[in-house]
């Protein structure tokens, strides 16, 4: 109750900025990169992984668990997939809360929630986080892929402040500022998903710290629209199935044990 | 805790200031530029677009927003605060109808918002809203076009024509000197374009123009109907200056021969 | 005693409803609306106990609107709004004061160019429906044919019904919008 009427809340700096909010910003530009392109017919996300060490036991994420490997790329609703940069335990919240909200609108509409309203949603509970209760703003912005049928497929991010826009393809976290201008040098609007595949893992494979790519350090995802049901489908892809595609894209490290095998 | 009286809400400085209030002007003052004016039967909403990003869609970017059928409104400042304002204004709007039977009127939805934004400078632990409203609109069954404006502090005002945002000083003062009373239709948005150009430097396309004529009766107007409007004000600035030109020369011309004339008049 | 008939054609859905308000056996009005535009492509009709009727119908038109107002004019669709009201509806019959209103949706999907009906009573029962009326249907009728056996409908009611219902009033619903019908 006494934190009611805390004055720790965000509050205006005489030049009518707000600090608190561009500190939010800041500690997501040093967090792992993720990227997302609207392709006409689906959408990319991809994103980098920092948890990363040998002894980190990924055997449960192997199998790829309901919704996403765990970290950075989660599926909001059966249209929505959202890639997250910043502080990994207040995104995990704003995920709970999307997922709700998702199921609250399934429940009142008996319809899919339409993206932006999720985005709206999501940007209503941030912007509150800048304003009221003597709270600090969530430290995340996310990316939202996703389908409906009033703007087919499409792509939002939003920041700390609680704004949010479309995009064709945009980046957010670590690097970004290569990320957008390799993507703005690159994209085409008629560009076809296996097109944009192929676009998200060149940037990302310029953005990242590392020379080569490899499932542990990469989470990658796709929509799409079901050809015959028209349903959306999102593909949260595995690690096994990361390590496919980068090999496939000629992107991948050589793998260790093959080269022991030829020694 | 470093608790200074500038940095607690709800406490006035030793000389009477409310300094989170004068601050949350700042972001105003930081947010692109919006004009109302009220013309003899519509009014019109004119806002500065910020130019979008290459791969950004412009859809989702909104300075304007309907409240309801007959009530518009336009923001400068924090985007996402208005976002949440407006939401709050269209519930309103929707609740009024339902309890009383009837639309709210542009003064009501004025109020409510402006009362919403001062509480948010009275109350504990918040911070105010860091944005400015334009609202227009016409009241049910009544033809008399309405303007109002809010600030952060909660005041609202009824105008003929003001600014809000970015350089709205600059603007205010060329609609004070260039407003009329019972301007027309075409006479209202050529004064908004024009106004907007005092400090959009980009023209037309960075320019986003409303115009409501009566009762739940609003229209956008096209990229290509602004260039057209900029490049008509263009020409008659580029005759004005003509003439002002020739008229000076015209003058000079006169004096030279009046010089000459008594020139000769003393030779002879 | 009201009377509410649904009848969806090919390209449009068609809603009658009568424009005597009773009470007992007492006609208080003959020119009684009871519908309700809840956005371009939905129009609700209403029966049932009177006051809560109203009520109802105002209470969901407003938050239909509301969402078309917050969603910068992207209106629910027919199986959505259907969906709201029946959830307002199985929340109220839980509730300790429930609405006693049945309801007919009459839509138009402009997404997939379809009409619709949907049948919803106090109970929060939904069901999707070719017409809330039994007669001479077919689907593929145009609404010329519709409205034509919306007539037959009347006639049999009038016959059979112990009092004037005063006539209908009946509205289309199809890709243009919410219309009325004059000559019924």
């Amino acid at each position: 109750m006494a934190r009611r009427y805390d004055s720790r809340t965000t509050i205006f700096s005489p030049e009518g900025r707000l600090y608190q909010i561009e500190y939010a910003m800041e500690a997501i530009s040093h967090a792992g990169t993720v990227l997302g392109v609207l392709a006409k017919d689906g959408i990319v996300l991809a994103a980098e992984k920092k948890v990363t060490g040998k002894l980190l036991d990924l055997t449960a994420t192997k199998e790829g668990g309901y919704g996403g490997s765990g970290e950075k790329i989660f599926l909001l609703n059966s249209n929505v997939v959202a890639g997250v940069a910043g502080i990994t335990a207040d995104a995990n919240s704003l995920v709970n809360f999307a997922r709700q909200a998702a199921q609250r609108h399934l429940y009142l509409y008996n319809e899919d929630i339409p993206v932006e309203l999720l985005a709206q949603r999501l940007c209503d509970l941030k912007q509150g986080y800048t304003q009221h209760g003597g709270l600090r703003p969530f430290g995340v912005s996310l990316l939202y892929a996703g389908y409906d049928p009033h703007h087919n497929f499409q792509l939002y991010h939003s920041d700390p402040s609680g704004n949010y826009s479309g995009w064709k393809a945009t980046s957010i976290g670590a690097n970004n500022g290569t990320a957008q201008s390799l993507l703005k040098q690159e994209y085409k609007d008629d560009i076809t998903l296996e097109e944009a595949i192929g676009l998200t893992l060149r940037v990302m494979s310029k953005t990242m710290d590392s020379t080569t790519l490899g499932s542990e350090k990469l989470e990658f995802a796709t929509l799409t629209v079901d050809p015959v049901t028209k349903a959306p489908k999102a593909k949260v892809y595995r690690p096994a199935e990361v390590d496919a595609l980068l090999q496939k894209q000629g992107l991948a490290k050589p793998d260790e044990d093959t080269e022991m095998k030829a020694t | 805790m470093s608790r200074s009286y500038d940095r607690a809400l709800t406490v006035f400085s030793p000389d009477g200031h409310l300094f989170q209030v004068e601050y949350a002007l700042e972001a105003v003052r930081k947010g692109t530029c919006a004009v109302g004016l009220r013309g003899q039967d519509v009014v019109v909403l004119g806002v500065e677009k910020k130019s979008v990003l290459q791969l950004q869609d412009p859809r989702t970017v909104r300075k304007v927003a309907m409240l309801d059928d007959h009530i518009c409104l336009a923001f400068a400042g924090l985007t996402a605060d208005g976002r949440v304002l407006i939401d709050r204004a269209r519930i309103e709007c929707q609740s009024h109808r339902l309890t009383v039977e009837d639309p709210v009127t542009v003064e009501y939805i004025t109020r409510h918002i402006a009362t919403i934004q001062q509480k948010y400078t009275q109350s504990g632990g918040v911070r105010p809203f860091g944005i400015s409203t334009l609202i227009v609109g016409f009241d049910p069954h009544d033809t008399k076009p309405r303007l109002y404006q809010t600030e952060p502090s909660g005041i609202y005002s009824e105008w003929k024509a003001n600014a809000i945002g970015r350089s709205s000083k600059t603007v205010r003062e060329f609609l004070e000197k260039n407003h009329k009373d019972g301007m027309s239709r075409d006479d209202a948005i050529k004064l908004t374009v024009k106004s907007l150009l005092e400090v959009v430097q980009t023209g037309a396309k960075n320019i986003e123009i409303s115009v409501m004529e009566s009762y739940g009766k609003i229209t956008s107007l096209d990229l290509p109907q602004i260039e057209a409007i900029v490049t008509e004000i263009e020409r008659e600035k580029e005759a004005e200056a003509e003439r002002k030109r020739s008229r000076l020369a015209a003058t000079a011309a006169g004096q030279a021969a009046m010089t000459q004339r008594a020139g000769e008049g003393s030779g002879q | 005693m009201d009377i509410v008939l649904g009848i969806r054609v090919q390209d449009s859905t068609i809603i009658a409803t009568s424009k005597a308000a009773t009470r007992g056996i007492s006609v208080l009005k003959t020119t009684d609306d009871k519908t309700r535009a809840l956005n371009t492509h939905n129009l609700l009709a209403y029966t049932g106990e009177a006051g809560d009727t109203v009520q109802f119908a105002e209470y969901i038109q407003a938050n239909i609107q509301l969402y078309t107002m917050r969603e910068n004019d992207i209106e629910l669709s027919p199986k959505a709004t259907a969906s709201f009201v029946r959830n307002e509806l199985a929340t109220s019959i839980r509730s300790r004061k429930p609405f006693q209103v049945n309801v007919l949706l009459g839509g138009f999907d402009p997404k997939t160019n379809t009409p619709s009906l949907n049948w919803i009573d106090y109970l929060g029962t939904q069901v999707e429906l070719p017409y809330a009326a039994h007669g001479h249907y077919r689907p593929d009728m145009k609404l010329e044919e519709g409205l034509e056996l919306l007539k037959l409908s009347l006639k049999e009611l009038e016959t059979r019904m112990p009092i004037d219902f005063k006539g209908v009033y009946v509205k289309v619903v199809d890709k243009d919008g919410i219309r009325d019908v004059a000559e019924y």
